[in-house]
């Protein structure tokens, strides 16, 4: 494989890590929490679009709706749950609890889907896109994440900055109480939050199933962790840094496979996480942020 | 008179009673035959459980920074003592010589790595510092996982690719076999080794938050602004306090892999950092004698329900949830205490002096 | 020699000028008020003092060591140790570990030391538990030596906040606004505190204070800072009659 293709795979996975990493962004950035079970809301994305399609032989299109759905709901249901009665509790307790929530899923899914592990067939039936004489194939799966990411990104952008409820996610954001004070309906806007995250999740379920076509029940939990990483990376909170985070994990990742060693790759991924935040503690587009004396 | 002791002094005195105790009692139970091999196999993971979540807790619940990395402590640990264990054990026959020299070994290596990876990482705060720990523990793993050593007469060969490539003598041996990993470190580990380190650790821990440097520490928890107002060298006493984190975790890590025929570096993944931080939390933070409890029963508790094997790991989620909830929610929390306080008429003292070491 | 001298101190934050030419000279032995209306800066010149904050411009010298630019650490191994205006306790730590934490630096022994229990850490932990008794005894804490930090009363949380600084042996002591929230009696006894922490430790003290009784009664000199700049300096009676410094307080 030459260096161009390894780059538009990289692409391609970076792309996925961005939509997921919006995901953990805008919870981060509004309830100020690591949610740790985002990753696992992907997988249960995976399983309803495999189950409607094998099972009731729906529509690829329908069903990643349909599981967009289900995952908007899950989403709004575990906040309202699990996290809600927690709003008031250190970090350390909500941590363990997105903890918990994400071994449920898991373990969830397990009892229903069971050990193995399913082939997932993948939802995108577009032509693939052939340049230079057939030197560079670039696979439907990437070109619909790399669209996707890009919708998605400007979208929510517009969302953020044009609605008034994108205005409200911005004043929760900055200041809960002040927000509340404003008349900001504070629960309100972390379900809606919550909502966004996890329908995002659900896309992001149907692109990366879609890309590698494996499915169980952990199998959101690295890419999860990985797509973490990327909103650090990019700067916690911000909807570009999400989007640049994610490209940049995603190329290094693959190219580190390609160039440097399979086994190491994910090693790799942590290591730059690790320099960019020695240089930069906020991550790259990261504001920052001093306590008052 | 009787000397009065102070109330740190009483119940770390307390704690190493609980565990004295609980030793003779499994002592009695594994000599009367009355105890079953699954609990017999789980003697010494309980202690290396019990060591990784004190010495977490003294990260997470006297500095109050949150780690996700104890697993990569652990497997620093397990591997630099199973290498030394392997490489000297025609050498050094005697169990009683090598071990306390691996574990050592072993403690010594995870602590180099602790400053190091402490250095830049400490100036991090809350959530960051939890992600690039779990990142950190994550890189070690993947390394071991990726690195073959063996040895021959022309002295040690590294490869991080296969076992081919490290060109071995055909008289070779293989220390480290990449995914597979170390296989042939001797079975040191027993329960009374490790009850004895156990305890070894329980002292070192309490000694240190009842000294001048575990009240720096904790000075620094409480209130950083203040501490550096008092002159307090934040960046020293927090690397100090992930040293020997990471010197304790990497001695849990030594008992682990002299416990195992076959070690292999994918066990310490951010599932087994996530899992010891579960112990800590739920036994309490910042209470040593709660760790160690939290330990022994949430790693007997799975075992014991391994007969509805496909539920038990759902019903230990929802658990963990819901202690979470009512440990954590003020108005849950605050109707239990209400109630309480009307039963026996009294608030406990304790409760406001948990964060000092129990 | 001025035990502090302060030259044309100032500080901008984005484009606003908090603090601009504040000067400032304190004798040792003196106790020195620093007063003005809310928001004039005087928090500011704390944290200027304390190296919180770095200063744009000027310069700091305590005991003729130039201390600008100093970090906080350095600065109150220097010799200036403070209080804060909302209390910064170690809330789990028990009273008397307060105050010993305060000692930390000048009672030392290694954490190894600690660890295993050498002999040194007997001797030295029972002078540090003498020494913060001695101090405990002066803000009348001493029976509370056990009791968690947060378990005291707010005034005497104050107190304790006053009895940590002393601790760490400074030359001058910074009290943000060390009567707020207390009530007349309180704030009297607090005077007589603060005046017997100046006679026994030989202390230099400079107070930001909103409590006037306080300040004429304690207070041999004053600095008024309006909109970051000093307004008057001088002996308390006469700043305090001065008809721009009223204005200042009570407005047109």
């Amino acid at each position: 494989m030459g260096f161009l293709d390894n780059l538009i795979n990289g692409i391609s996975l970076g792309s996925i890590y961005a939509v997921i990493a919006l995901g953990y962004t805008l919870v981060y950035g509004i309830a100020k929490m690591l949610n740790f079970a985002h990753g696992d809301v992907i997988m249960v994305g995976g399983y309803v679009i495999f189950t409607l399609m094998t099972s009731l032989h729906m529509n690829p299109y329908l069903s990643v709706i349909a599981a967009m759905i289900a995952c908007t709901i899950l989403g709004i249901t575990i906040e309202k749950v699990a996290y809600k009665p927690l709003r008031q509790a250190t970090s350390l307790s909500v941590l363990i609890t997105a903890i918990g929530v994400s071994y449920f899923l898991q373990n969830m899914a397990l009892l229903i889907f069971g050990e193995k592990p399913v082939t997932f067939t993948s939802v995108i039936s577009l032509p693939k896109i052939t340049l230079f004489d057939g030197q560079i194939v670039i696979k439907s799966e990437t070109t619909a994440a790399i669209v996707a990411s890009v919708i998605i990104v400007v979208g929510l952008s517009l969302f953020v900055n044009k609605t008034k409820s994108g205005r409200a996610m911005l004043a929760v954001s900055e200041d809960k109480d002040a927000a509340q004070l404003m008349g900001v309906n504070v629960n309100r806007t972390i379900s809606l939050t919550f909502a966004i995250g996890s329908g995002l999740a659900a896309v992001a379920g149907a692109l990366l199933c879609s890309t590698y076509p494996v499915l169980s029940n952990t199998t959101g939990a690295m890419p999860g962790i990985k797509a973490f990483v990327a909103a650090v990376f990019g700067g916690i909170g911000s909807i570009p840094g999400a989007m640049i985070g994610g490209l940049l994990i995603g190329v290094i990742e693959i190219l580190g496979r390609a160039y440097i060693s399979p086994q190491l790759a994910d090693a790799i991924v942590f290591a730059v996480l690790i320099i960019v935040l020695m240089v930069k503690p906020t991550g790259i587009l990261g504001k920052k942020v001093s306590e008052k004396v | 008179m009787k000397r009065k002791l102070r109330p740190t002094t009483r119940k770390s005195f307390v704690t190493y009673a609980i565990v004295t105790a609980a030793f003779i009692f499994v002592e009695i139970l594994v000599s009367s035959g009355s105890a079953s091999n699954m609990f017999k196999g789980l003697l010494v993971p309980f202690c290396v459980y019990s060591i990784a979540a004190v010495s977490l807790n003294l990260t997470v619940g006297i500095l109050g920074e949150l780690s996700l990395g104890q697993a990569g402590f652990m497997c620093i640990g397990a591997y630099s003592s199973a290498i030394f264990s392997c490489a000297v054990k025609d050498t050094i026959t005697s169990p009683w010589v090598r071990f306390p020299i691996a574990m050592l070994l072993g403690g010594l290596v995870a602590a180099v790595f602790g400053i190091l990876i402490g250095i830049p990482v400490l100036r991090l705060r809350g959530d960051y510092l939890a992600i690039v720990t779990l990142a950190f523990g994550e890189i070690i793993k993947n390394v071991l996982a990726a690195l073959f050593i063996g040895s021959d007469s022309k002295g040690l060969h590294f490869s991080l690719t296969s076992q081919g490539d490290l060109g071995l003598e055909p008289d070779g041996k293989m220390i480290i076999n990449g995914a597979l990993g170390i296989s042939g470190t001797p079975k040191d580990s027993t329960f009374e080794i490790g009850f004895v380190v156990l305890m070894l650790t329980l002292i070192v821990l309490y000694n240190f938050i009842n000294s001048r440097t575990g009240r720096a520490v904790m000075s620094i928890r409480d209130n950083r602004i203040a501490a550096e107002s008092i002159g307090l060298n934040i960046t020293k006493y927090k690397l100090i306090t992930f040293g020997l984190t990471a010197f304790l975790g990497g001695v849990a890590g030594s008992l682990f892999s002299h416990n195992l025929a076959v070690l292999q570096a994918s066990k310490f993944d951010y599932n087994l950092s996530i899992l010891i931080l579960v112990f800590v939390v739920l036994g309490g933070i910042g209470s040593i004698r709660g760790s160690v409890i939290a330990a022994v029963v949430l790693t007997y508790l799975p075992e014991v329900l391994r007969s509805i094997n496909n539920y038990r790991m759902l019903i230990y989620s929802i658990v963990l949830i819901v202690m979470m909830i009512f440990t954590s929610n003020a108005t849950i929390r605050g109707f239990f205490a209400a109630n309480l306080a009307k039963l026996k008429g009294i608030v406990s003292k304790d409760k406001t002096a948990v964060k000092e070491g129990n | 020699m001025a035990l502090l001298e302060v030259k044309k101190l100032g500080i901008s934050f984005g484009g606003l000028r908090a603090v601009d030419e504040f000067s400032i000279s304190i004798e040792k032995g003196e106790l020195y008020g620093l007063i003005g209306p809310n928001g004039a800066g005087k928090t500011t010149i704390f944290n200027l003092l304390t190296g919180v904050y770095k200063p744009t411009d000027g310069t700091i010298t305590l005991d003729g060591v130039n201390l600008t630019g100093k970090s906080t650490i350095e600065i109150n191994k220097a010799g200036i140790a403070r209080t804060f205006q909302n209390i910064r306790l170690f809330s789990n730590l028990s009273v008397i570990d307060n105050v010993k934490a305060g000692l930390s630096n000048n009672y030392r022994y290694s954490a190894a030391t600690g660890i295993f229990r050498l002999p040194k850490y007997f001797k030295v932990e029972k002078e540090m538990n003498e020494k913060a008794m001695e101090l405990l005894k002066v803000f009348d804490l001493d029976k509370e030596a056990e009791l968690p930090a947060s378990g005291l009363p707010y005034g005497k949380q104050r107190k304790l906040e006053i009895a940590r600084a002393l601790a760490t042996e400074p030359k001058l002591l910074l009290l943000d606004e060390p009567a707020a929230g207390m009530n007349p009696n309180e704030t009297a006894e607090l005077m007589n505190t603060i005046r017997q922490v100046r006679d026994d430790f030989d202390m230099t003290v400079l107070l930001i204070e909103h409590d006037m009784s306080l300040v004429s009664g304690i207070c041999e000199r004053l600095s008024v800072l309006n909109f970051g700049q000093l307004l008057r300096q001088g002996k308390t009676a006469e700043v305090l009659s001065d008809p721009e410094v009223i204005t200042a307080y009570l407005g047109e």
